[in-house]
């Protein structure tokens, strides 16, 4: 249960220096510090206390149904990185302190480290393949933060991008390869996947998980051709560079590759693609470093080489191999972090870590001087240095290796030139900053830093010796704890020393060291020819890149989505049409079982008034009036469609829903032009008939083939229980107010809120009455016809009188509150046209949209009431009462529903009409009128 | 009986009756705003934790048994969804206090929030298909009313296109429903699935199908049908386009799981192949589109098109892995798409403009919202242990395990790209400086400590759902998994609602 403290504890720090820093950055620096310390401490504690061979673990169930566990493990592997990771980090901590100036945010700088620790305790403990990778996409988003901590530079930015989208990118290839291994091993469990080498390697699926695995580990390790975001995330401040990009982050991949040894390796393919991409990657490396005139730029390249250098023994795989690549990561964790922060001295105190402004600096900085020169040659693996060893082992390896055939000696050749150019890199930077005589001075005058800011450099650098001198010293339990736990089998002997006798290894290093000399004193030559060359700046070519790509995506998006509505249309359209075709096309036949019925001339006539109807008004449809008048012929052959068959309540509904949208349309239409100017061509006319013809032929197949056949609905029941039931004869109004209430009661609000919709448009529109037509014929100046007045005046009350009868007698024959109000909001309207709305409204002093919302009110309340009698919500009640003179009355519950469709269809369609009138009656008639 | 079932259509109904009865008062309009929603949340845990305990909780509108009246039905995708309803509910009614401004209260703004809320919580609940048109069209017209708002030119523009577009789904919904009544005589979705398996002719249930497709698919922002979301979602104030982005399409997504689950499962090498390209493409082009953009919620809207890629993914696929991965990330993804929207508008409130290449500097002024843009945005990006991860992370199983590679790739693809196109947002909103910091400060308006707070407040609150269901992923893991066994299981959906067949 302890384990999980580890990670736990530095993720405690992220929030300790946000409360330190009131006491000042020391303190927080020293607060800071604690967590890690205490994360140390406790390491070291577990391990020395736990017994042998067991491998400490713990879990904690997180989701178990995707197999993700909070699994932590502490073997030898963990425990190397762990003592990199927080002993690297706490000295971090320390140089920070003295690195960052004032005017930088040392709270926030430290919780992105110690995020960042975070993640890289994680990733080292997890005993979870899942767990590993959201600590590893954990190491991207806080080294994205990290790299860009100087946002204010574009430089940062943009390299903390590219380094987040190149180690993303293979972050989710490696979350890819990590589900294929849990698909293969059935499980996430480290334990488990480890022991299934045997499953894993005959899975056909084995390629694939090796190259998304690898690709994971690439790109997070700066391999060939993936390492280009490395030298650009160099824009980071120092102490980011030193930890991240030298001691950290950069060996996640390596790690991981470490960590999965057991279960992916020992196969040709691994061999080959882990080999080769590490030979390449540290020639690669090592000849640009040599090219580079920036410190950071120099040490970057240097990584990637060194990194290639551990991944390439990767490859090679024996277990000698794997001891010297364990070995190396050691090694150059010490004397790469060490470099990075005395190229941070360097900058820090001469303000410049350009080598060519450099130089003499050893007069300057003299113990720096010492310090770096030491960490340089053992980068450059000169003995009697740490680096010496680890290099001698792989040139060991390299000449000993039997892969590639007849092609054995490419790996010797290419170990040897990277050995070479890293000795030849290593002079340059030695000898350009400290040794050469100044070219021009620095912007500042060097001095020593510190104490304390160069004493992490120089424990570094004394572990570099005491390493080169006393190699067997962290050989036990370090190293052969993280043997055993990557090597799989016998614990293989091995024995560290400096001297090993002459060997092949030792005449090869000793060729390295003598070329890489001649190499430094050519530099100037090298420089001149690698001019020949155009410079390639991985940043313009990634920055291009993604320009390109978002140029591209705007062109496709544009082309799709261009903002034209007829093209949205036409797209739908046209997507419906394909669709119903292709499914009527595989109809086996259209008609159905059912025999059709006898056609009569009165049905062939209502067909050809709809067709012409439609056709006409779409195609008048630029004389707008005429396109309306064909329109509201469409309507009434509906109305009369449904009379004709038996439906007169649907009748009586379109009907006036007809006359009430017809009067607000010809309401609209004053406003607007009385014609549409032309504006399709040709050829889109052609198109757009074409989809409307496809649109109504495939919804007519349809009807048609649903139309004959068989039926067996549910209508019946409605019919049978309208009276015993429902209480009412019409079974068309029975279905609205009390079968299928609870629609109605969203239909009287998708009423209200159209009319609350126009009302809001309208509302701030302001238009003045044109006095002609467009055509320039006045308008009549009668504006209230008498005759028109006294019709309308008289109809009003036999109106609302018919409207109320509809409404009672709407429960058992035709009728009911939604054609009830629809009449009275009909014969409201034409008192309105008669009388202008200026004297309708004095006269009829109200708002309608309280009456539309109390419509709606009203029915949910009666709704509501059921529930307090203990029914379900709109349950309707009826009774007959006896009244004396008028007799039998029956009254149902559903009436009051009915009630509130009456007010809000009233309301909602009054209120759009008052709004609609109001445009022209606010302002009079007046040209002049600005 | 069961009121909880019909309640949170309910409350907002009267909440938006209420608040338009007080018209002039806009104390009292904000009050019954804050109030309502908060009741519709309560209720909607109450649904939540009826469901939980009886699987579905049913009522008979009218009391009348099904299938002859309507009937409210919640299983666990409903409860989920209602509850979702209610927590963006609620916190958009706390953010819009300090946001509309006096000209939107007084037009109404108030009544339509709660009336589009009844429309999306009867979309949930309702068990009759006819119904579930009924409450498209009162979210589509209230939806409407809200975004012309205010009436500026851009809104009118971006408001026609959504209307007419929308119309045209509801259209092909309607001739569906038409026709799918034609050919089983029925409306009770219940009795529909139990109707449709007798149909002997399945070509034409499968032409239906793709009817319903198309209609649910416009809803949804789907591929090639989307066209009305990028042209409308910008144009709003910041609180109608967070409840839009949370809510609105996400009722299309789940008008398609339920119809695609309970009642057209005959073909699914037909109908779920159509939708598992529909999604492959709408999570590309959703995220390609981003890619091009530069206005803050222009690009969030396209990502809300490319996410719903990701959850019809889940339902194409048509595991129970694969509708557990959908559900969850229905689930995770209407918070952080609202809070995303959310705090665009905080930004925009302190900068005065959506466009990214004006914008800068935010982080600098207000680290703590820098903060919180980060975990809705890398939970969108899927990065763990936020909710997003866990979400696609099950769907890309899901995916692996069904042997698609293609649609695995692209979602592996379209994860990365939404990560690259939230690190732009916050590299050039966040961080990069302010290209003319004393010009755009002196044209906004000081914000009062007490806006701000109540602006912060439901980005906070979003905020922490998504940490807890990272953190908690089991737990809503086993909701999501509840209701996809319940999905993938029509027949206890049409026992519970027509009672045990003989």
């Amino acid at each position: 249960m302890t384990l999980p403290w580890i990670p736990l504890l530095t993720f405690l720090g992220v929030f300790v220096p946000a409360l330190a820093i009131r006491g000042g950055r020391t303190v927080c620096a020293l607060a800071t510090a604690t967590a890690p310390a205490v994360a140390l401490g406790l390491v070291l504690f577990f391990y020395l206390g736990h017994d042998g061979d067991e491998v400490m673990r713990t879990s904690l169930q997180w989701l178990p149904a995707m197999g993700l566990e909070l699994a932590f493990r502490l073997d030898g592997l963990s425990l190397l990185f762990l003592l990199l990771i927080l002993g690297i980090g706490l000295l971090i901590i320390l140089y920070t302190r003295y690195y960052l100036s004032e005017q930088d945010s040392m709270s926030r700088f430290y919780a992105f480290l110690m995020l960042f620790m975070t993640a890289m305790v994680g990733i080292v403990t997890s005993d979870n393949l899942l767990l590993l990778w959201g600590f590893w996409e954990l190491t991207s988003i806080s080294s994205f933060l990290l790299i860009s901590f100087w946002s204010h530079e574009t430089t940062a930015r943009k390299g903390a991008r590219m380094a987040m989208t190149v180690t993303g990118a293979g972050g989710l290839a490696l979350l890819a390869g990590i589900m294929l291994i849990g698909k293969v091993v059935g499980t996430y469990d480290m334990g488990t996947v480890l022991e299934s080498h045997d499953l894993i390697t005959a899975s056909p699926l084995y390629p694939a998980i090796i190259v998304l695995v690898l690709l994971g580990a690439f790109t997070k390790s700066a391999q060939f051709p993936f390492h280009f975001w490395l030298p650009h995330a160099m824009a980071a401040p120092t102490p980011v560079s030193a930890y991240l990009h030298s001691a950290t982050m950069v060996k996640a991949g390596i790690f991981l590759m470490l960590r999965l040894h057991p279960a992916l390796s020992g196969t040709e393919l691994w061999t080959v693609i882990v080999t080769l991409t590490g030979l390449v990657t540290m020639v690669y490396g090592a000849w640009f470093a040599f090219l580079k005139t920036d410190l950071k730029g120099i040490l970057a390249f240097s990584t990637i080489s060194h990194l290639g250098l551990i991944t390439s023994l990767l490859g090679l795989g024996n277990s000698q191999a794997m001891i010297a690549a364990l070995f190396h990561i050691i090694n150059h964790a010490l004397f790469k972090a060490s470099l990075f922060m005395a190229a941070g001295i360097i900058d820090h105190e001469a303000g410049t870590r350009d080598v060519r402004k450099l130089g003499g600096l050893y007069r300057l900085m003299p113990i720096t001087t010492v310090l770096t020169c030491i960490a340089t040659v053992s980068m450059a693996g000169l003995p009697p240095l740490n680096g010496f060893i680890s290099k001698e082992m792989f040139f060991t390896e390299a000449l000993a290796s039997q892969q590639f055939g007849g092609l054995a000696w490419i790996v010797p050749l290419l170990a040897g030139l990277g050995g070479l150019l890293s000795v030849a890199y290593s002079l340059r930077l030695a000898y350009a900053t400290f040794f050469r005589r100044p070219r021009q001075e620095p912007p500042k005058t060097p001095h020593e830093p510190p104490w304390p800011m160069r004493f992490p450099v120089e424990l570094l650098v004394a572990l570099c010796i005491i390493v080169g001198l006393v190699p067997t010293l962290p050989q036990s339990p370090i190293l052969e704890d993280a043997v055993r736990a990557t090597v799989s089998g016998e614990m293989p002997e091995f024995h560290l020393a400096l001297w090993h006798g002459i060997n092949p290894a030792l005449l090869l290093s000793m060729a390295v060291i003598a070329g890489g000399i001649v190499l430094h004193l050519l530099h100037r030559h090298m420089m001149r020819f690698n001019r020949q060359f155009k410079p390639q700046d991985a940043r313009y070519i990634f920055e291009g890149f993604v320009q390109r790509l978002v140029a591209l995506c705007q062109r496709l998006i544009d082309r799709l989505e261009n903002g034209s509505l007829q093209r949205y249309m036409f797209l739908l359209m046209a997507v419906s049409v394909l669709a119903m075709a292709l499914g009527l096309a595989d109809l086996d036949m259209l008609a159905g079982s059912l025999g059709q019925q006898a056609l009569d001339p009165i049905v062939i006539l209502g067909a050809a008034l709809l067709i012409m109807g439609g056709v006409l008004t779409a195609a008048l449809h630029r004389y707008r009036l005429i396109s309306l008048l064909m329109l509201s012929v469409v309507g009434l052959v509906v109305a009369l469609t449904f009379a004709r068959f038996s439906a007169p309540d649907l009748a009586l509904t379109q009907l006036s829903v007809e006359v009430v949208t017809m009067i607000l349309l010809m309401l609209a239409l004053f406003f607007l032009p009385q014609k549409t100017p032309k504006e399709s061509s040709g050829a889109r006319v052609v198109r757009d008939v074409l989809i409307a013809t496809g649109f109504g032929g495939a919804v007519a197949s349809l009807n048609f083939a649903v139309l004959t056949r068989d039926l067996n609905s549910i209508s019946n029941f409605f019919i049978d229980q309208s009276v015993p039931g429902g209480g009412g004869h019409n079974v068309v109004n029975v279905i609205l107010v009390d079968f299928r209430g609870f629609d109605t009661l969203g239909e009287i609000t998708v009423l209200a809120i159209a009319g609350l919709a126009i009302f809001k448009l309208l509302n701030r529109l302001r238009l003045f009455m044109p006095a002609t037509d467009m055509e320039g014929r006045l308008w009549s100046n009668d504006r209230h016809p008498t005759l028109l007045m006294v019709v309308s005046q008289t109809l009003l009350p036999l109106a609302l009188l018919v409207s109320f009868f509809i409404f009672l007698r709407g429960h058992n024959q035709p009728g009911g509150g939604f054609i009830a109000g629809l009449i009275t909001a009909v014969a409201l309207i034409l008192l309105y046209m008669s009388r202008g709305v200026e004297w309708a409204q004095q006269r009829l002093d109200f708002q309608f949209q309280p009456i539309a919302i109390a419509g709606v009110a009203l029915s949910t309340f009666t709704g509501l009431c059921s529930w307090l009698f203990g029914y379900p919500f709109l349950t309707s009640t009826f009774d007959h009462f006896h009244l004396p003179l008028i007799g039998d009355i029956e009254l149902a519950s559903a009436l009051i529903f009915d009630g509130g469709i009456y007010l809000a269809v009233v309301g909602a369609t009054l209120m759009i009409l008052a709004n609609l009138g109001k445009l022209t009656t606010a302002h009079r008639p007046n040209k002049d009128m600005p | 009986m069961s009121p909880e079932v019909a309640l949170p259509i309910l409350i907002p109904l009267t909440a938006g009756a209420l608040s338009m009865a007080f018209w002039r008062s806009r104390m009292m309009q904000r009050l019954i705003g804050v109030a309502g929603t908060a009741a519709l949340l309560a209720t909607s845990l109450w649904l939540f934790a009826s469901v939980q305990e009886q699987g579905h909780v049913i009522m008979n509108a009218g009391g009348w048994a099904a299938p002859f009246g309507i009937t409210l039905v919640a299983d666990h995708l409903s409860a989920i969804m209602v509850l979702l309803t209610g927590i963006i509910g609620f916190a958009v009614a706390v953010y819009s206090l300090p946001t509309i401004g006096r000209g939107h209260e007084t037009f109404g703004y108030y009544p339509l929030l709660h009336l589009l809320l009844a429309g999306v919580a009867g979309a949930f609940l309702t068990g009759d298909i006819f119904n579930l048109y009924v409450w498209f069209e009162v979210m589509l017209l209230a939806s409407f009313a809200l975004l012309i708002l205010g009436g500026e030119r851009a809104q009118m523009e971006g408001a026609i296109k959504y209307v007419t577009l929308n119309l045209l789904s509801s259209v092909i919904f309607l001739s569906a429903i038409g026709l799918l009544y034609g050919l089983v005589g029925t409306l009770n979705m219940a009795d529909i699935a139990r109707r449709v398996a007798l149909v002997e002719d399945n070509t034409l249930i499968d032409i239906v199908a793709v009817m319903f497709m198309i209609s649910f698919g416009i809803k949804a922002a789907a591929f090639p049908l989307f066209f009305w979301l990028p042209a409308a979602y910008h144009t709003p104030p910041v609180a109608v386009s967070a409840l839009f982005a949370g809510l609105l399409t996400k009722v299309g997504v789940y008008a398609l799981f339920r119809v695609f689950t309970l009642i057209f499962n005959q073909s699914v090498d037909f109908t779920h192949e159509i939708l598992l390209w529909g999604a492959a493409l709408t999570m590309l082009t959703g995220v390609l589109g981003a890619a091009a953009q530069f206005e803050f919620r222009r690009i969030l809207s396209f990502h809300i098109v490319s996410q719903i890629g990701y959850m019809l993914m889940g339902l194409a696929l048509f595991t129970p892995l694969a509708l557990v991965g959908g559900v969850f990330y229905i689930l995770h993804h209407i918070i952080v798409k609202t809070n995303l929207f959310l705090i665009s508008g905080i930004v925009y409130r302190l900068k005065g403009t959506h466009d990214l290449k004006k914008l800068g500097g935010v982080y600098k002024a207000w680290p703590l919202l820098g903060v919180l843009f980060l975990i809705p945005a890398l939970s969108l990006a899927g990065v763990p242990p936020l909710s997003g991860f866990f979400a696609k992370f099950v769907l890309i199983r899901a995916s692996i395990e069904a042997g698609e590679i293609t649609i695995t790739v692209i979602a592996l693809l379209v994860g990365l790209l939404t990560l690259y196109s939230m690190t732009k947002i916050w590299a050039e909103v966040f961080w990069k400086k302010a290209p003319d910091e004393d010009s755009a400060a002196k044209r906004v308006a000081p914000v009062s400590q007490r806006h701000l707070w109540l602006m912060i407040l439901p980005i906070v609150g979003l905020a922490a759902c998504t940490v807890f269901i990272g953190l908690n992923g089991q737990l809503l893991y086993d909701v999501a998994e509840a209701s996809a066994a319940q999905l993938l299981d029509p027949q206890g959906y049409i026992d519970a609602v027509l009672g045990e067949q003989p």
